[in-house]
């Protein structure tokens, strides 16, 4: 089969044999929970709980407080301990709402069918549910859904796209939901297109997961009043980044500064679309979600269905521990996912994966010998090595004029890199003087 | 569960790496010099083994010292960069040059042609052929006198003698002589010490795009560029002009083509940019050997279109993702 791929990309390893063949693991619920009210794009959830309430499974915690905002509710039964600022993964500050877990009252909830004709739904609807249940863009962006799925009045969309590429290396949470969960999955597409009425939908695997595509294609033909179709794409990094995807799949460029939209396509994650499957059905908020535990340095990998909120330790604990070896944690893939201080952290919306690597050197820089292979891997054919050198000049404008917004920050030129250049930060640190000052106050 | 809980190290994202480093792409251009590197040796005896490990410690020295001098780390020297510039330059000059005028140029090279820049990376001009063009400039005489090279099996002999034979470059060009193609291929004409060969020079040249560290797009612009026109100029005037072939196969262009040109500080960034390089330098070089005063060009080829680098760069950014506004959809 011929597998369908972008321009330019990396090929690292992919790490990925510790965990794809492993089953997901529901986690045992736990004593305590800290879930923080800054899990997706946007405003923080303000909090509608106080010290002491009690609370039951599905509860609001925060609500959305504007339109780009999403609802946090309580993943457990219990009482609230107390609500703390502390660091998100990078390190700013939200509040989190710290919660004593009743497990008895918690292991008995169940959620049940809701009495939502399906055959009758409409957009609104979907849309309110989307937004009660807090659905936000589980890939890792965490852009609330709602929004996402709601086109200002002179745009549409015709093109649905379920993201299940997983291109980052060891993560393998979206490959386990495939294979486990594929008619759910198949029942949530069949939701979207009776309201959007899709002219197609492709379900985008990489071909390292072959089991994923098999998947798909057995029950294709039983929902066959879908125009659904499971495309295969070259296994290489970064095949899951939405405008490059887009492209892959539908052959559609996005204009530099506009949205999937402005070419009538919506890419979905395939965990987001399996929440947006149960929060029709059965009327549940996102309360969990697949996380892989993953690396050398932790004893027994695994996936696993954790609750938001969950803490760190807790899921290092349940994988039998983390060896003295570690120098390295991350929250999310290698790629593009942040290095942790402590384990001081826990589940959110957003969390892909928690790995903890064993040799992870901080590498050194050494002059740039413009050999070009960052050229020859930017997926968004940008010129990292010059924005590498404008930004370190503090020459914004021109990092501006060469399109450094367009980043979306991959990696692949920091991987490649044989002077160990870290040319990611340096984007960043110009995107972010533009996004603060303007380009027009160059450093001088 | 571990005692561990802190103490992770920080840093940015990627969290992995690629294994290409610069001193594994220094190696690996040694090793792909090496063949030719041995024919050379071959042919003009163990003397220039001695030329190659003067030229090299004596550019390490002059990187080292210069490193030092601006209180920066000399430790630099250990990118196998300025060991590199000192091989490549003996492979440019006679074999009969003195090792006086080998040290010269070869701290001529990383001071004027690298370290003055701002070091590695920083240089404009290609510092091997930096440190060449002074000594063709200071030392005409010594740079045009080739003695010839020796049969392949005499190379534990004497010394080469110090009668001087004209390149076959030079014997087209100003006596209209010809030389057997299979000398040419193997090297066993007279010439600079690392450019004779061929042969052992194409190996090179494929270990390095096996190993992706030179664009191909450069080679064939250049190569190209000097086989189509000179093949035009003899299809025009087969008295006058030798064969394309003979051209490709005479003088530095291969090595040129595969270790200079090719140099990624002094090449551009870009496909484009490096086909617009080699195509600029393979024009110089047919003009110089076709039209001009020497019988060879390619060291000029190169430095001018060093000179051009920067420029090049700026006009052939790569154009964004999504830069073209869709028509239609």
């Amino acid at each position: 089969m011929a597998h369908l791929t972008f321009k330019k990309g990396v090929h690292p390893p992919s790490h990925k044999s510790f965990t794809e063949r492993r089953p997901i693991e529901r986690m045992p619920v736990g004593d305590a929970l800290s879930v923080p009210l800054t899990q997706h794009l946007g405003v923080p959830a303000t909090p509608v709980v106080r010290k002491g309430d009690r609370v039951e499974v599905g509860d609001l915690l925060g609500d959305a407080s504007k339109l780009i905002s999403a609802r946090i509710h309580s993943p457990a039964a219990g009482t609230v301990k107390r609500i703390v600022d502390q660091p998100l993964p990078g390190g700013k500050l939200a509040q989190y709402v710290e919660i004593t877990v009743d497990r008895e009252a918690t292991e008995q909830h169940t959620f049940s069918e809701t009495d939502v004709d399906l055959g009758a739904i409409t957009r609104e609807q979907i849309l309110e549910t989307m937004r009660t249940a807090g659905v936000v863009g589980m890939g890792g962006a965490t852009f609330p859904t709602d929004v996402k799925f709601s086109p200002m009045p002179d745009k549409s969309f015709d093109v649905l796209v379920i993201n299940g590429a997983e291109c980052e290396p060891y993560l393998t949470c979206d490959h386990r939901v495939m294979v486990e969960e594929t008619e759910a999955l198949m029942d949530g597409c069949r939701l979207l297109h009776k309201t959007y009425g899709f002219k197609a939908i492709y379900i985008a695997i990489e071909a390292n997961k072959p089991d994923a595509i098999n998947a798909f294609e057995d029950v294709v033909a039983v929902y066959s009043d879908l125009p659904i179709k499971v495309a295969s794409l070259t296994t290489k990094y970064p095949q899951g980044a939405e405008k490059t995807l887009i492209r892959t799949v539908t052959g559609r460029i996005i204009p530099t500064g506009k949205l999937p939209l402005d070419v009538g396509a919506v890419v979905c994650n395939v965990q987001t679309l399996f929440a947006i499957y149960e929060a029709v059905h059965f009327g549940k908020p996102v309360i969990e979600r697949v996380v892989t535990v993953s690396g050398a340095g932790i004893e027994s990998p695994k996936n696993i269905r954790a609750m938001i909120g969950t803490p760190l330790d807790r899921l290092v604990e349940y994988c039998g521990g983390i060896t003295e070896s570690v120098n390295k944690v991350v929250a999310g893939g290698p790629m593009t996912g942040m290095a942790l201080p402590t384990l001081d952290y826990s589940v959110s919306k957003g969390s892909s994966g928690f790995l903890f690597l064993t040799n992870a050197d901080v590498e050194i820089e050494s002059p740039c010998i413009k050999c070009g292979r960052c050229v020859a891997v930017c997926p968004m054919n940008l010129m990292p090595l010059k924005l590498a050198a404008f930004s370190r000049a503090g020459r914004f404008s021109e990092a501006q004029r060469l399109a450094v917004n367009s980043c979306f920050e991959c990696g692949s030129c920091s991987f490649v890199c044989p002077a160990k250049i870290n040319i990611v930060a340096y984007v960043r640190h110009a995107k972010h003087h533009i996004r603060v000052h303007g380009s027009r106050e160059d450093k001088r | 569960m571990s005692a561990k809980v802190g103490g992770f190290v920080l840093t940015s994202s990627p969290h992995i790496f690629g294994k290409t480093s610069t001193p594994r792409i220094m190696m690996t251009v040694m090793v792909a010099l090496a063949p030719a590197v041995v024919m050379s040796m071959a042919y003009f005896g163990v003397r220039v083994a001695l030329l190659y490990a003067l030229s090299a410690t004596v550019a390490m020295a002059t990187e080292a010292v210069t490193k030092m001098a601006r209180q920066q780390d000399w430790r630099s020297i250990g990118d196998g960069s300025a060991a590199l510039t000192g091989v490549l330059l003996v492979m440019t000059l006679p074999p009969s040059i003195s090792p006086l005028l080998v040290a010269l140029a070869s701290a001529f090279s990383i001071f004027i042609g690298k370290e003055v820049f701002g070091g590695l990376g920083a240089n404009i001009f290609n510092p091997a052929l930096v440190g060449r063009a002074f000594l063709s400039a200071a030392y005409p005489v010594a740079m045009t006198q080739y003695s010839p090279p020796r049969s392949l099996f005499a190379f534990l002999g004497q010394s080469p003698d110090a009668v001087s034979q004209a390149t076959p470059l030079a014997a087209a060009r100003f006596e209209g002589i010809t030389t057997s193609w299979m000398d040419l291929f193997f090297g066993q004409v007279g010439g600079s010490i690392g450019e004779t060969s061929t042969a052992a020079l194409l190996i090179g040249g494929v270990i390095l795009l096996w190993f992706r560290v030179i664009n191909w797009r450069l080679v064939v612009a250049y190569l190209g560029t000097v086989f189509v026109l000179v093949g035009i100029a003899h299809l025009t005037d087969p008295d006058q002009y030798p064969p394309a072939l003979f051209h490709l196969l005479s003088g530095g262009l291969v090595l040129a083509a595969f270790f200079m040109v090719t140099d990624m500080v002094t090449s551009p960034d870009t496909d484009l940019g490096v086909v617009i390089l080699g195509v600029g330098a393979g024009l110089i070089v047919i003009t110089i050997r076709l039209f001009g005063g020497f019988p060879e060009g390619v060291m000029y080829s190169i430095l001018l279109m060093n000179a051009a680098t920067p420029i090049i760069n700026r006009y052939t950014d790569t154009r964004p993702f999504g830069s073209i506004p869709q028509k239609g959809q």
